[in-house]
């Protein structure tokens, strides 16, 4: 799927920085996932509007998991 | 009179064979490919330096009599920046560059020779894999060669070079060398082509769905470095020996020392951030401490939570393992513990002193990793730094936790030195986990449980995991600034390098 952002490992939902509707550019952090006492960034694949954010603060997340999408 | 002129025609004659004969062993490349397997031998080598052997060789085959002078591969030898390598580079205008028994027998004599010699050894790959129609003859070529692959590994650096479509036979090789490097869009390696795949299994793949520089590079580790063209790949090449030894127990190329870049120098005291769980670029450490602050990587896009690279500090050529902490929070994993065992490994095979710059997290943990069996891959890091034989000095930089202190490169396995920054972290487990378990009443009665764990976590912390009680207990030689990492490596370096450049040119110093 195009602008899809997955995640890259198993973990909880740390910090959600933007939301649907915000025009994001290549490699902007979209959201933390806390898991193994590190803080991942997830960013952004390509420039875009996010069309879909899927998870909250607090979410169990599993890998390859979509967590948002990006529409360029 | 008549003699004279008998000699002189025949001697035409043969001058036009030989010219003849050499054009059929030099064909016209087969489009995509710009260069024939001499073109690109010769631009592998310095100008004008290589010499083929056995260019009018060919299959000796009783099934199948060989077509080609050549057989389908030039080999010879050459001088890369001065040094002599042997060459062996597939001709795919010949029968497909497959692996015939005359092809075959020209490899295996050039591997002995490079063996023998103790010289480097490059293959330009361009082969279909076994030529059909010489059977088992073929085949029985093809294992020779393998055989002296493996038998050539600890003793002199092998090369591969993927240039075409690399099938069967003809990718096995490569996976018994050192490197192997792969061009985007043009090459491929498999053991079975599309056609037979469909056949065999049903399943509709392309080239590069089961054999392409990305697909290797990035997902099954078979290559380790892809570029974007023929010439690209070949100074790779003459890049990488560069900071090889020509052989096992032979001196490494030193060069002048140079100091970083005053830039990435000055970013080091400020670099690592306090908070262990906030993720930073080791390559900026990296590029604070070695010289020149450059680099050259090796398995950048496979399992990128761990960076391993070649450089030279004061001048001598090192190996960097090193944890990445801004990509999946450095942590170890199958694939990144296959990663480290392997580059370590290469780094002892010919003497090159192994750097490991530490901050990880553990091993991780799940199903997935124990069922694809972390634990023998995990093994085998361990197993690499305590059979490496060459120099190992290890930076804690941040965090160094459980089993994964002990295999980045820890003094119980077998380092020569250790040391950690100030803010390190060295423990079973971090301080979360560890209150958790160690303080499982006190925080089950709290009234403010998250209160009551954030000051015991701070407390086990200062307690336990500060690397003053490792130093005690000299599990670490020295607590030292990231601005003395330079300084503190070279020092030890010079125990077995006394060239190793100045830590810094003193002011003033003739």
């Amino acid at each position: 799927m195009t602008g899809a952002v997955l995640a890259e490992l198993s973990g909880n939902v740390w910090k959600v920085l933007r939301s649907v509707g915000d025009a994001v550019s290549a490699n902007d952090t979209l959201l933390v996932i806390e898991t193994m006492k590190m803080e991942i960034p997830v960013q952004a694949g390509t420039d875009g509007t996010v069309t879909e954010l899927n998870v909250a603060p607090g979410d169990q997340v599993g890998e390859g998991d979509v967590l948002a999408v990006i529409a360029p | 009179m008549i003699d004279q002129t008998n000699a002189a025609a025949s001697a035409t004659a043969a001058q036009a064979e030989l010219a003849r004969r050499a054009a059929g062993s030099d064909p016209v490349p087969r489009a995509p490919r710009q260069l024939s397997a001499l073109g690109r031998a010769q631009l592998l080598c310095d100008p004008g330096s290589f010499a083929a052997t056995g260019s009018m060789r060919r299959s000796a085959s009783r099934h199948a009599p060989g077509k080609f002078d050549g057989d389908g591969v030039v080999t010879g030898f050459g001088l890369v920046a001065g040094r002599t390598v042997a060459v062996a580079s597939h001709e795919f205008s010949n029968g497909g560059g497959s692996i015939g028994s005359g092809f075959a027998a020209k490899v295996a004599e050039l591997q002995d020779m490079a063996i023998a010699r103790r010289t480097p050894i490059v293959f330009l790959n361009d082969s279909g894999g076994a030529r059909i129609n010489e059977g088992i003859d073929s085949l029985n070529g093809c294992g020779q060669m393998f055989q002296r692959n493996v038998r050539a590994k600890s003793l002199i650096p092998q090369i591969s070079v993927i240039l075409g479509p690399c099938a069967g036979a003809g990718a096995y090789s490569p996976a018994l060398t050192d490197w192997t490097i792969m061009v985007r869009g043009t090459s491929h390696m498999f053991l079975t082509g599309p056609d037979v795949v469909r056949a065999a299994i049903g399943e509709a793949v392309t080239l590069d769905d089961i054999g392409g520089a990305d697909l290797h590079t990035i997902t099954s580790g078979v290559a380790h470095l892809a570029v974007d063209s023929d010439e690209a790949a070949l100074l790779k090449v003459r890049e990488l020996l560069a900071y090889l030894p020509t052989a096992h127990g032979v001196d490494l190329p030193l060069a002048a020392p140079r100091d970083p870049l005053p830039e990435a120098e000055f970013a080091l005291p400020t670099l690592v951030p306090i908070r262990s769980s906030e993720v930073f670029d080791m390559r900026e450490l990296v590029r604070g401490v070695v010289d020149g602050s450059e680099y050259f990587e090796l398995m950048e896009d496979y399992a990128p939570s761990v960076f391993t690279a070649l450089a030279r500090l004061g001048g001598v050529p090192v190996g960097i393992v090193a944890s990445q902490p801004n990509r999946r929070g450095g942590i170890l994993e199958i694939t990144s513990s296959r990663k480290i065992a392997r580059f370590v490994r290469f780094c002892g095979r010919f003497d090159l002193p192994v750097i490991t710059l530490v901050d990880v997290p553990g091993f991780m943990p799940g199903s997935k990793q124990e069922s694809g069996g972390i634990i023998t891959e995990g093994a085998e890091v361990l197993d690499a730094y305590v059979t490496a034989t060459s120099p190992q000095l290890t930076v804690v930089v941040r965090k160094a936790y459980g089993g994964a202190f002990i295999a980045m490169g820890s003094k119980s396995l077998g380092a020569d030195f250790a040391w950690a920054y100030p803010d390190s972290e060295l423990a079973v487990m971090g301080p979360g986990g560890a209150v958790s378990i160690l303080n499982r009443r006190e925080l089950a009665a709290a009234d403010d449980p998250a209160a009551v764990r954030a000051a015991l976590a701070e407390e086990y912390r200062e307690n336990v995991t500060r690397p003053f009680a490792a130093a005690e207990s000299g599990i670490i030689d020295d607590i030292i600034l990231p601005q003395q990492t330079r300084e503190t490596l070279l020092n030890a370096l010079r125990l077995w390098h006394p060239s190793a450049g100045p830590a810094r040119s003193t002011p003033g110093a003739a």
